[in-house]
């Protein structure tokens, strides 16, 4: 079976500043695969590329999501094909309800019946969200906003679900809900593919990783195995 | 929740009951009637400045452009009135969205200038018109609206036609801005980064917007036109726009009672500094001061504060 995601030999370049070199990876369906890295090793970059949020004019290669190349497509049409990403710093909507929030989320679908249904179900994964419901996004803590944004993305009913830097800025009790709760995600079928630069957590949840580098892959395994390797350990979790 | 339709049905009838109340004061009814005009003018700009967040100085361009346009179809090709005004509506939306798609690349100041620029366009195409069409400066009269024969030349007939106006006008605001559309718009204001990434395209609504809003203060501006019968460009300029503006921000944006409240209120304090006219600009530059310092959410945030306070302590 194809991958849901493959990425050939992608290139980004900010003006004459290539940031990301030749990147190659895959998401097969049913996955989470992390993409760890230190700061400005183009981890970002790489995953707004991918969801069309970068200039298109510096994108180079390929990006086959569900067999259709989205390489060109603008970023609102590539989330109405099915891949939705949870931005960097979260950028919920700050002066509507938590509800308001995930409609939203809920824009380019057509079956509202649905949507409430699920809407029930983004409430069962995040109680905190049902207590807050008629609240303003901008009066929610940190933590509650990244489960908004998730819940906001979830109920656009996306194929691969892609969240850049979740634990940003969250206190590690809430970085531990934050990632039980995307564990619980993948268990409904959902495809995840995240960024994250806390690499013990990223390796303790996904199933495969990839660690960037200067804008490269150095390595790519899955998450056991990353985890035990003596160079990962050295430069990304700290061990001696 | 009983209290509440019990003083919704009082209003309807103190509103149809005005004309009754102001017999002898045709005055009153005069201003009424204006009223009703204002208020969907500037529920035009709100759906643009207020729900998306789009600011737009030129929007006594499309008062004009509904107001000449009705008043020339009338004039020249001796259309029905009511039909002409229609016909100037959706003139003046298709070049709403003209404007709006270069424009909607723009932000915050850039917008403005655009939208300045716009209006001065308008205006000087009106004042020193091609052929002199347009009455340039000295402007020209025209006639009353005319429902299949039935004339609205009276103030009070027309508080009744504005009144409906209003209504329907209110109706589609309201429905609009409660459904999908609407909740793109405000996705828009609030952040257009986030609202891409909902899958919402970001040019297509700002276009949407800026056109729906030039056919709310087009059709405002042709009920103007044949309420006085007679225009010329000094109610175009762009003191129209700032008025627009002043009364909006002085209601309250992002509502529907917001824009009501701020045209009676301005309107209002317009007639009643008469005397004082020729320091206008000054009164409005003043008031937008005082709303934007003191009440950024208008009349309509002021009151709605108040609610939500009594509702937390009970």
């Amino acid at each position: 079976m194809a991958p849901l995601l493959e990425v050939k030999n992608l290139n980004y370049s900010y003006g004459n500043i290539l940031v990301v070199k030749d990147v190659n990876l895959y998401i097969n369906e049913g996955e989470i695969v992390t993409l760890i890295g230190a700061n400005g090793a183009g981890k970002t970059t790489t995953l707004r590329t991918i969801s069309g949020l970068t200039d298109a004019s510096g994108v180079k290669g390929e990006i086959i999501f569900n067999g259709k190349n989205i390489q060109k497509m603008p970023g609102n049409k590539i989330t109405s094909l099915g891949l939705c990403q949870v931005l960097e710093g979260r950028h919920i909507f700050s002066k509507l309800t938590v509800r308001e929030n995930l409609l939203v989320g809920a824009y380019t679908r057509k079956d509202m019946d649905n949507v409430k249904k699920e809407l029930e179900e983004i409430y069962t994964l995040f109680p905190r969200l049902r207590e807050r419901m008629e609240q303003l996004g901008g009066t929610l803590s940190g933590g509650e906003q990244q489960m908004l944004a998730i819940g906001r993305a979830l109920l656009g009913k996306p194929k691969l679900l892609l969240l850049d830097e979740p634990s940003l800025g969250l206190a590690p009790l809430v970085i531990r809900e934050i990632f039980e709760a995307i564990v619980r995600i993948r268990n409904t079928g959902m495809t995840i593919m995240f960024v994250e630069q806390n690499s013990k957590i990223a390796l303790e949840t996904a199933d495969r990783g990839y660690v960037v580098q200067n804008g490269q892959i150095v390595m790519e395994d899955t998450c056991k195995n990353l985890a035990s390797n003596e160079e990962v350990k050295k430069a990304y979790l700290g061990e001696d | 929740m009983k209290l509440k339709s019990v003083s919704k049905i009082l209003l309807a009838v103190l509103l149809l009951l005005v004309p009754l109340l102001f017999r002898n004061f045709n005055y009153g009814i005069l201003i009424c009637g204006f009223i009703g005009i204002y208020i969907i003018a500037i529920s035009g700009l709100d759906l643009v400045f207020g729900y998306c967040g789009q600011i737009s100085m030129g929007h006594a361009a499309f008062f004009a452009i509904g107001a000449y346009g009705s008043a020339l179809l009338h004039k020249y090709l001796h259309l029905p009135i009511l039909l002409t005004m229609v016909i100037a509506a959706v003139i003046a939306t298709l070049i709403g969205a003209l404007l709006a798609y270069p424009a909607s690349k723009l932000v915050f100041h850039f917008l403005s200038l655009a939208t300045v620029a716009f209006g001065e366009i308008v205006y000087q195409l009106v004042a020193q018109s091609p052929g002199g069409i347009t009455g340039n400066f000295t402007g020209f009269y025209t006639d009353s609206i005319n429902l299949l024969g039935f004339k609205i030349s009276t103030n009070t007939r027309f508080y009744y036609f504005a009144l409906v106006c209003v209504c329907g006008f209110l109706l589609m605001k309201h429905r609009l801005v409660k459904s999908k559309e609407g909740r793109a718009f405000l996705a828009i204001r609030e952040n257009s980064h986030a609202a891409d990434g909902m899958g919402i395209d970001v040019k297509r609504y700002k276009i949407i917007a800026f056109a729906t809003s030039a056919f709310y203060t087009a059709f405002a501006g042709s009920m103007y036109a044949h309420y006085v019968r007679f225009i010329s460009p000094e109610t175009f300029s762009n003191r129209q726009s700032v008025m627009f503006l002043t009364m909006l921000l002085f209601g309250g944006t992002a509502s529907l009672s917001g824009p009501i409240m701020g045209a009676a209120a301005v309107l209002l304090l317009n007639e009643g500094l008469r005397f004082a006219e020729r320091y206008q600009m000054l009164i409005y530059g003043f008031m937008l001061l005082v709303v934007i310092l003191l009440m950024p959410g208008g009349i309509y945030g002021i009151i709605k504060k108040r609610i939500d306070k009594r509702r937390v302590v009970s």
